[in-house]
């Protein structure tokens, strides 16, 4: 990667991030996707309580929803986005620009993150503003959690995107799994309410440790008694929120580079067909 | 200075099919010249393999004194290309969409020229992806040469194009090559285009270059044996010959004078194409 390469794809990211923000469709799809459901749910059942403990709801789900906001836009939006670049061509054209291929990736990575800042920020309002949700307590566990599980997922979802077949393929493949460990993974619902069996298996995904480690910035210790293990665990949030950056860094740039090679003319072609026909 | 694209026995083989059976081509620098040949021929299959994108079976390929399979950032920035169908940043703007891919250059066009250039001042502002069809493909022309590319790859360029967008589009590759000195390699479907626009022009049938050369060199070579009909003794006469005149004159000292209904057809070089393709296939 030249210097060259990393300045056009920050600008490039930054362009379609700003496409989105002027896209009325997109941008309606965004606030009432994110910030309308949650300001719905926080005005249902904000005012509950978690149970055997005193936290409001409002305040849980601020934190949950937050990690949720991390973890679609990476393993959602992102994996979505690459296939659909790879359907129109877009990929192909940045392969045939010097240094294309590095100034694209630069530039999905910058449009994600402002995305998930976006998206994080509005979140927050809404939690404060609609639930009553305090500030978070702890700052410093907030970014670096909010970091690290971004870091955690990015690769992975580039690593998914490189895998699926097309942008209408992801969203059946990618749906179901999604909505199964938001419920899950402690992020929407108290992870003690799940039978244990559940419990062990969201605890193999990012999504619960990131919704963990958001708690512990976010809540008062009064919410432990419906953690795991009665405790923050915030070393072993940072080991497997590490743990999955890594796979997925390593994943990662074999299928990026296995998809961008091959990426030609007539294949497109053929896939364009293929979609017409389907 | 050396040839801008030498290809020597390129052969290609999807699976069990050989599309291309041993490709011998010679592009000089500064020449506009066409590929011409009917749907499934392998032209898109060639220029892939000349652009590197595609990796070829055998054979030996150099494209601005480089093996395609081997080319970095610095030789693609020598090329600019022009795909068979895009559809790519259908929602950036025109103007914004050639100003970001131009920053990847050292020496690009200006954007704002360019867009004159190829007729789309008016839609500078214009979302891609509302563009008609043929403006579409003058954008695509506008970002194949928005890096000032030593070698243009064009395929089927044209197709969509109004009859005056394609006068516009001839002129315009005709006054690149002319002012930047740019080779042009293009392919397409149509033999009026190749023989108005290039310099030379090759014709890939059956997986070979069944004929190579400027137009008149070409017009020779692919000249189909024209029909020399007459009627003798009640019935119809027919004979195909390359040297019809001969004939004539051959079937008047026969008949001691003049030939009964005699008539000759000399075919145009457009059925002598498509008789050439169909002895190919
Ligand atoms: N990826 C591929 N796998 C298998 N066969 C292929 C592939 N790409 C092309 N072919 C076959 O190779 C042959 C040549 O295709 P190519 O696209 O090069 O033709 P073309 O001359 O560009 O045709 P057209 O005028 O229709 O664009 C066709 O029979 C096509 O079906
Ligand atoms: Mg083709």
């Amino acid at each position: 990667m030249n210097g060259r390469a990393l300045r056009i794809g920050i600008k490039r990211g930054w362009a379609e991030h700003m496409q989105l923000l002027r896209n009325r469709r997109e941008l309606t799809t965004t606030l009432v996707g994110t910030a309308g459901i949650f300001a719905l749910l926080l005005l249902w059942i904000g005012d509950e309580q978690v149970k055997g403990t005193d936290v409001s709801s409002g305040m849980f789900m601020t934190s949950g929803f937050l990690a949720f906001t991390v973890f679609s836009n990476a393993l959602m939006t992102l994996p979505m986005a690459l296939a659909a670049d790879r359907e129109e061509g877009t990929l192909l054209r940045l392969r045939t620009v010097p240094g294309g291929i590095s100034a694209y990736l630069v530039g999905r990575a910058v449009t994600l993150l402002c995305q998930i800042a976006v998206q994080s920020a509005l979140i927050l309002a809404t939690g404060v503003v609609v639930g009553g949700a305090p500030l978070p307590h702890d700052w410093p566990t907030l970014l670096w959690v909010l970091l690290l599980g971004t870091v955690a997922v990015v690769p992975l979802g580039a690593a998914i995107g490189c895998l699926l077949p097309g942008p209408k393929a992801a969203g059946a493949v990618l749906g179901l799994p999604m909505m199964g460990l938001m419920v899950t993974s402690g992020v929407m619902l108290p992870v003690t309410y799940m039978p244990e069996a559940v419990q062990w298996i969201a605890q193999a995904f990012p999504l619960y440790w990131q919704g963990l480690g958001l708690r512990a910035a976010f809540l008062p210790d009064a919410m432990l008694a419906a953690e795991i293990g009665g405790s923050w665990r915030l070393p072993y949030v940072a080991a497997v929120l590490a743990a999955w950056a890594v796979a997925g860094m390593l994943l990662a740039p074999v299928l990026v580079r296995r998809v961008t090679r091959r990426e030609s003319g007539s294949r497109l072609a053929e896939r364009q067909l293929a979609a017409q026909s389907s | 200075m050396s040839a801008a694209v030498s290809v020597r026995g390129l052969r290609m083989k999807y699976g069990a099919a050989e599309v291309l059976r041993g490709v011998d081509l010679e592009i000089r620098r500064g020449e506009i010249f066409t590929l011409l040949g009917p749907n499934g021929a392998g032209k898109t299959t060639t220029i892939e393999i000349l652009e590197g994108f595609r990796n070829r079976s055998a054979g030996e390929v150099s494209v601005l004194g480089t093996d395609p399979e081997r080319g970095g950032d610095a030789w693609r920035a020598k090329l600019g290309i022009v795909l068979q169908n895009w559809r790519d940043h259908n929602k950036w703007g025109v103007r914004e969409i050639i100003a970001h891919l131009s920053e990847f250059y050292d020496d690009p066009h200006d954007p704002d020229g360019l867009l004159a250039a190829v007729g789309l001042t008016g839609q500078a502002g214009q979302q891609v992806g509302r563009l008609s069809g043929g403006q579409r493909r003058r954008l695509d022309v506008a970002l194949g040469i928005v890096g000032r590319p030593e070698l243009l790859f064009l395929d089927e360029p044209t197709t969509g194009f109004d009859p005056e967008a394609r006068q516009e589009f001839h002129l315009l590759l005709e006054k690149l090559a002319a002012d930047d000195g740019m080779t042009v390699l293009l392919t397409t479907h149509d033999l009026v285009e190749a023989e108005k626009l290039a310099h030379r022009t090759a014709i890939l049938t059956g997986g070979r270059i069944t004929a190579c050369g400027t137009p008149a060199e070409l017009a020779r070579a692919v000249q189909a044996q024209s029909r020399v009909r007459w009627l003798e003794d009640g019935r119809e006469r027919t004979l195909t010959t390359d040297d019809p005149s001969r004939a004539a004159w051959e079937l008047h000292e026969r008949f001691g004078g003049p030939v009964p209904g005699l008539e000759i057809r000399r075919p145009s070089l457009e059925e002598s194409y498509l008789e050439l393709i169909g002895r190919a296939a």
